[in-house]
């Protein structure tokens, strides 16, 4: 069953990012929570053998990026990439031996990051275009005014399967409930401008609540977490979040978090779903 | 000193800084910031010369987002205001340069971070009538590297001999560095600058429910309180991290804005727990050390 929207009132516009180069800061290290200086990859570029669906944990990677990454080297068209796609969003690469191949983004990091078939993703070029049909900005639930829906297409919302409880509340499917208190680096930033990491550093803490086989494209819940206006704690509060990006090593850091739904009064359930997982409802990533 | 230091193996050093200008974000939000509730406001924010808030009044209740009591200073060239930023630590003695303030000395009292990155001092009042925006101020900076030898957990930053000394740290009976406070931030309630650099920067208490606050003791802060990060480690950036424990000191005004809210300037990190704060009624670096 799929909840009432305004979905026949939302623009769809086309913006594009270029498949970006990774880079490194001269050194190259970034200290680990335990204070060793290590070299990984992660970020940006195309990750060959890592898609949404796949763990979050375990890489030898910061920061993993499942699929393409892409960005715009003009500051403001690139803010409005960010600001405009959402997750579900159809792409099509526009330049390069892959034109006219297309994907599915799957999250917002520094960059964009578009799902890909393996085939696709060996033709890829540093450099080349991705266009990206943007919808979902403005999109609403009808009937629920005091949730907030951010960067959600609305092909994502139909997939995953809500349901309306008899106490005029939604519930959402989750693999896991992620406690406020791990809710870490993002705090700084606007909740519709990339995610927030949770903080793996207490890697005991992580194996005893089962946090540790989080997927990319995992569906979570944050209990206490109100990110209409910003990522901040509000008892009662109910954030529900998308698993974006991979582990990382420093504190403070970890899987990535993008807010898909929120709300500042308890109106969201949820209910624990292993497969809640948008590769899954996309059918793209592990599940294509 | 109660504790042993190596202090007298550290390098005192210049680094400089220009008083700042206020800045406004551009179009098209300007000038507005949203608050927790999603209000836009408009307010004085961080930076500047400000006349009428100083290390020792209260970190609430003002008109303003985040405002550094005193005089704060940064310069353009980023690497170089990152030396400033990271070396510069609370305690340490500034001297304006230029200008009709030439001469004046002043303290350091606290830095802040991502989107502001600037270091904050106090200057009695008079001074501050005399001073422009961009007059210069050398700060002699020293503290970065100081250890503290039969508490080998304990990593100290931005903090100078001279607040060490004053802070009249002890040891308890199970070999814990005892830290006076006037509260412990319980993690739930830090916010932005988790994730981010703890050798400068800063990390905020997040205001926005009025209830957590006050149960926590936060209520009634001042600026230049010393407090406890609970279950943070700061080593390498902040982070949660259970048993681990820091110190800082608050350097900043409370804000509107979702997950902000007084910001800390950190003092002292234990991964393992070192730290024992001692809570008390009344620990300000305005009495300890201006």
């Amino acid at each position: 069953m799929s909840l009432a929207t305004n979905a026949d009132q939302l623009v769809e516009m086309a913006v594009i990012g270029f498949v970006s180069q990774p880079t490194m800061r001269p050194g190259g290290y970034i200290p680990s929570s335990s204070g060793e200086a290590v070299v990984l990859p992660g970020m940006s570029g195309f990750i060959y053998n890592a898609r949404v669906g796949d763990n979050a944990f375990g890489w030898a990677a910061d920061h993993l990026e499942p699929g393409a990454s892409t960005a715009h080297p003009e500051l403001d068209k690139d803010y409005a990439m960010h600001y405009l796609t959402c997750i579900g969003n159809k792409a099509v690469i526009t330049s390069g031996m892959a034109k006219g191949a297309e994907g599915i983004v799957t999250g917002e990091h520094a960059r964009m990051l578009v799902d890909f078939a393996p085939e696709v993703g060996e033709m890829l070029c540093i450099g080349d275009g991705v266009q990206i049909r943007a919808k979902g900005r403005g999109l609403a639930f009808t009937d629920y005014p005091g949730i907030t829906l951010k960067k959600c297409s609305p092909e994502l919302i139909n997939a995953i399967p809500l349901i309306e409880t008899a106490d005029g509340k939604i519930s959402v499917p989750v693999t896991m409930e992620l406690p406020i208190q791990i809710m870490g680096s993002g705090a700084e930033l606007g909740p519709d401008f990339v995610d927030q990491d949770l903080m793996t550093g207490d890697r005991q803490l992580m194996a005893d609540l089962g946090i540790d086989q989080m997927k990319l494209g995992d569906l979570v819940v944050i209990p206490n977490a109100d990110h209409r206006f910003g990522r901040g704690y509000k008892p009662g509060a109910v954030t529900i979040g998308l698993c974006i990006h991979g582990d990382s090593v420093m504190i403070g850091h970890g899987p990535g978090i993008l807010t898909l739904m929120t709300c500042a009064e308890p109106l969201i359930e949820w209910r624990i779903d292993p497969h809640a997982n948008i590769a899954n409802y996309l059918k793209i990533g592990t599940y294509a | 000193m109660s504790v042993k230091t190596n202090a007298d193996k550290l390098v005192n050093i210049s680094v400089m800084g220009e008083i700042s200008a206020p800045a406004m974000p551009p179009l098209p939000a300007s000038p507005y910031a949203l608050s927790s509730e999603g209000q836009p406001f408009l307010l004085p924010a961080w930076g500047s010369i400000v006349y009428n808030v100083s290390v020792g009044d209260t970190a609430y209740g003002w008109l303003a987002d985040c405002i550094h009591p005193g005089v704060s200073v940064n310069i353009k060239d980023g690497m170089g205001n990152n030396g400033l930023n990271i070396l510069s630590c609370v305690g340490n003695v500034a001297m304006v340069m230029t200008g009709n303030a030439k001469g004046a000395k002043g303290t350091v009292t606290g830095k802040s971070g991502r989107f502001s990155e600037q270091v904050i001092l106090h200057f009695d009042q008079a001074t501050r009538e005399q001073m422009s925006i961009g007059d210069k101020i050398v700060i002699r900076a020293k503290g970065v590297g100081m250890q503290l030898p039969d508490h080998p957990s304990v990593k100290v930053k931005s903090c100078s001999p001279e607040l060490l000394d004053a802070l009249e740290l002890t040891t308890t009976s199970d070999g814990k560095l005892a830290v006076p406070v006037v509260a412990v931030v319980p993690p739930h309630l830090l916010g932005a600058g988790a994730g981010l650099a703890s050798e400068g920067g800063s990390i905020h208490i997040q205001t926005a429910d009025a209830g957590a606050v006050k149960e926590a003791g936060l209520d009634q802060l001042r600026l230049g309180d010393v407090v406890a990060l609970g279950e943070y480690d700061s080593s390498w950036g902040h982070g949660y991290m259970r048993g681990a424990i820091g110190i800082g000191v608050i350097a900043q005004g409370d804000s509107p804005r979702a997950g902000y809210g007084p910001g800390i300037t950190l003092l002292m990190t234990s991964a393992t727990g070192g730290i024992a704060p001692q809570i008390s009624g009344s620990v300000n670096i305005k009495d300890l050390i201006l």
